[in-house]
C-alpha cells in the first residue's frame, strides 16, 4: 500500500515537473528551431560545399527573390561563380551554357543521366524557393525543381542540396565526391531544409480577398470562374495545389504545352537545345505546378522561361500549345462549349492585375513584419537589424513595381515608394532610424488600405487553410 | 454543382496514378555507397555480394549483421560503379560488375524488395 501511494506521488510529481518545465521545453523548441534557420541561412549563401564556389545563394539569390533573370545576371561581375563555365577550364564544356545563361537566365541540367553531356540535357529557368512550405507536398511525394523530381536520396526537400551540389557545385565533370565538392552533412540537410522551408508565405490566402481595385477584383472574379478562367483548379487560391472541388490535391504536375510554344526566346537564339521532357525518364511532359502569389515579381516564367511578363504568362493559356496540349484537352472536355481556356485581351491584363496586386500584398506583408521586427526593440537592436531594414525596403520596392509596371494603384505606389526609402534610410541611420521605421510603417499601412478593404492581409492569412 | 462534381471526379481519375519519378535522382550515381541522404541504411541494403545469378538476374547480399537479403536486377536497373574510393568518379557498370565479395548498396523498386531500382557497387582497386 505504502510502496504503491509512493509511485502515486512520483508520478505525479513527474507530471507536475513536466508540467512546469513545457514552457520552457516549447522555447527551447522555438529557439532551436530559428536556431536551424539560422543555421540553414548561412549554409545557403556562404557554404561551397568545397566546390566550384557557388553557394546555394548564387542561382537563388535573396536579392533577386531567389531566382535568376537576365537583367539580374548582367549585373554580377565577370568574376561572380555563377559564370564557372566561362572562366575554369575544366568546366568549359557540358556544364553551363554561358549564352543562354546570360541571355535567359536558363541553367543546365542533366536530369536524365550525365552519360552523354554534350546531347542529353535540359535547360531550365531557376524556379524561386518562396513559399516552399507551401507547394513541395503533393500525393506522390514531395515535388522539386520544375518537373517535380529534383532530388536524389529518398527524393525529399532535405535530399535536393545533396542533388544541387553534385550538379552544379563540381569543380570538374567527374563529379568525385572528396574531391570536386564534399557532398552536404545530415545536419547540414537539416539546415538547408529548414531555412528553405521558412522563406516566404507559410499559409495559402482564402480567396476572395475584398479587394478595392477595379480590375484586380474583374481579374479574381475570372481566377476563380471555373468556367471562364479556370485558373483555381491548378492554382488553388493562387498557390501551388490543385483543388477540384473536393480539398486539396497538393501540388501536382501537368503538361500544359510550353514545350510546343513556337517562339520561346531561347529557342529563337539558333542555339541547340534538346526537347525538355519533364518528369520522369523518359519524360512525360509533366512540370509541377508553381505558386501565383508571388508570381509577379519573379518573372521569368515557365520551366523554360518562356514568357517575361506575368500578363505574357496569363495570356500562354489562350495559345494553341496550351489548348492542344494535354492539361488543356482536359479542360475542354469537360466545358460546356468545348473550350480549354479563351480570355480576351481585357480579361487577360485583369487576371494579370490580381496577381500582380495579390504579389504587392505579400510583399507589404513580408515588408511589415521585418519593420516591426525592428521597430520598438531598442535602439542598439538597429545596428544589427540593418540587413532586415535592407531586405523590407526591398520587399516593399517590390511591391511598389508590381503594382507600377502595369499602372495600377498609383496613390498605393507612391505610399510604398516612400515607405521603402524610408526603410532604406533607417537601415542606413542605425541606431537614430526608429522614427523613419515609424513612418515606413503608417506609409504602408496606407498603402495597403489603398489595395485591400475590410481585413488586411494577415487576417486573410489567418483564415487561410494550411497546406 | 453537379458539373463541378463531375469535373473533381475526371481530374482525380486524370491524375489519380502518378509517374514512375526519376528525374535528378540522376545525381545519385555520384553519391558513394552507404551516404545516400534518407534512404542508406534504412531504404537499402548493404553487404558484401553473395551469389549472382546472370540467367534470372538474382543478386543475393549479405549485410554485416550476417542478414541476407535478395534482389531481381532488371534491364531497368540502374547499376553504378562506386569509384569514389578510388578519387574517380563513378560510372555506369553492368550486370557482369556484380561479382561476389565486392561491397554493393540495392535500392529496392517496392516495399516488397524483390526488383532493385538500382545497385551501386564499391570498387576498391582500378
Amino acid at each position: 500500500m505504502n510502496r504503491q501511494w509512493n509511485a502515486r506521488r512520483f508520478r505525479l510529481a513527474l507530471g507536475l515537473i513536466a508540467a512546469l518545465l513545457s514552457p520552457w521545453q516549447d522555447a527551447a523548441a522555438a529557439e532551436a528551431g530559428s536556431d536551424l534557420i539560422a543555421r540553414g541561412r548561412h549554409l545557403f549563401f556562404n557554404e561551397t560545399f568545397a566546390g566550384n564556389g557557388r553557394t546555394c545563394g548564387t542561382c537563388h539569390p535573396a536579392e533577386n527573390n531567389f531566382t535568376l533573370d537576365a537583367a539580374y545576371i548582367a549585373r554580377l561581375p565577370a568574376s561572380h561563380p555563377l559564370f564557372v563555365a566561362e572562366f575554369q577550364p575544366a568546366l568549359k564544356q557540358g556544364f553551363e551554357h554561358p549564352r543562354l545563361m546570360r541571355e535567359f537566365g536558363l541553367i543546365r541540367e542533366n536530369l536524365d543521366g550525365f552519360d552523354d553531356l554534350d546531347n542529353r540535357f535540359v535547360m531550365r529557368a531557376v524556379p524561386h524557393v518562396l513559399a516552399t512550405a507551401t507547394s513541395v507536398r503533393s500525393p506522390a511525394g514531395p515535388r522539386t525543381g520544375w518537373s517535380g523530381d529534383g532530388a536524389p536520396g529518398d527524393g525529399s526537400l532535405r535530399a535536393f542540396a545533396t542533388g544541387a551540389v553534385i550538379q552544379h557545385f563540381t569543380r570538374s565533370l567527374q563529379r568525385v565526391p572528396g574531391v570536386d565538392f564534399r557532398l552536404p552533412t545530415d545536419a547540414e540537410l537539416d539546415a538547408l531544409e529548414a531555412y528553405t522551408l521558412s522563406l516566404g508565405r507559410q499559409q495559402e490566402l482564402a480567396l476572395p480577398l475584398p479587394l478595392k481595385g477595379t480590375q484586380a477584383r474583374r481579374g479574381q472574379a475570372i481566377f476563380l470562374d471555373n468556367q471562364l478562367g479556370k485558373c483555381n483548379l491548378c492554382h488553388a487560391n493562387a498557390g501551388a495545389n490543385a483543388d477540384f472541388g473536393a480539398g486539396s490535391q497538393g501540388n501536382l504536375s501537368f503538361d500544359t504545352g510550353v514545350e510546343n510554344l513556337p517562339d520561346t526566346p531561347a529557342s529563337l537564339s539558333g542555339e541547340r537545345i534538346p526537347r525538355d521532357d519533364g518528369f520522369g525518364t523518359p519524360g512525360n511532359g509533366q512540370f509541377n505546378t508553381p505558386p501565383l502569389v508571388e508570381a509577379a515579381d519573379t518573372p521569368p516564367f515557365f520551366h523554360n522561361n518562356a514568357a517575361q511578363t506575368v500578363e505574357g504568362a496569363v495570356g500562354f493559356y489562350n495559345s494553341v500549345a496550351f489548348n492542344q496540349s494535354p492539361a488543356g484537352r482536359l479542360l475542354a472536355s469537360l466545358d460546356a462549349k468545348g473550350v480549354g481556356i479563351d480570355l480576351d485581351s481585357g480579361q487577360v491584363e485583369a487576371v494579370a492585375a490580381f496577381l500582380r496586386v495579390i504579389n504587392a500584398l505579400e510583399n507589404i506583408r513580408e515588408g511589415d513584419a521585418l519593420l516591426r521586427a525592428t521597430s520598438g526593440s531598442g535602439y542598439f537592436a538597429y545596428a544589427l537589424n540593418r540587413e532586415n531594414l535592407a531586405q523590407a525596403a526591398k520587399e516593399i520596392g517590390d511591391a511598389e513595381r508590381a503594382l507600377s509596371q502595369a499602372g495600377l494603384h498609383p496613390q498605393a505606389a507612391a505610399r510604398l515608394r516612400e515607405s521603402s526609402r524610408l526603410a532604406q534610410w533607417a537601415g542606413y541611420l542605425g541606431l537614430f532610424g526608429e522614427p523613419l521605421v515609424q513612418r515606413a510603417l503608417a506609409q504602408l499601412d496606407a498603402a495597403r488600405a489603398e489595395l485591400i478593404g475590410g481585413t488586411t492581409l494577415v487576417t486573410a492569412l489567418e483564415q487561410g487553410r494550411q497546406p | 454543382m453537379k458539373q463541378s462534381i463531375l469535373l473533381a471526379g475526371v481530374l482525380t481519375a486524370f491524375l489519380a496514378i502518378p509517374p514512375l519519378a526519376y528525374g535528378q535522382k540522376a545525381a545519385e550515381q555520384f553519391i558513394p555507397l552507404g551516404q545516400s541522404p534518407g534512404l542508406s541504411g534504412t531504404q537499402t541494403l548493404i553487404g558484401r555480394i553473395e551469389a549472382m545469378d546472370p540467367l534470372s538476374g538474382s543478386v543475393t547480399l549479405t549485410a554485416e549483421t550476417g542478414k541476407t537479403g535478395q534482389a531481381r536486377v532488371t534491364s531497368a536497373t540502374h547499376i553504378w560503379l562506386d569509384r569514389s574510393l578510388l578519387k574517380l568518379g563513378n560510372v555506369r557498370g553492368s550486370m557482369a560488375d556484380l561479382i561476389p565479395g565486392r561491397r554493393a548498396e540495392i535500392k529496392f523498386t517496392d516495399a516488397n524488395q524483390r526488383e532493385a531500382e538500382w545497385v551501386k557497387v564499391e570498387l576498391t582497386a582500378p
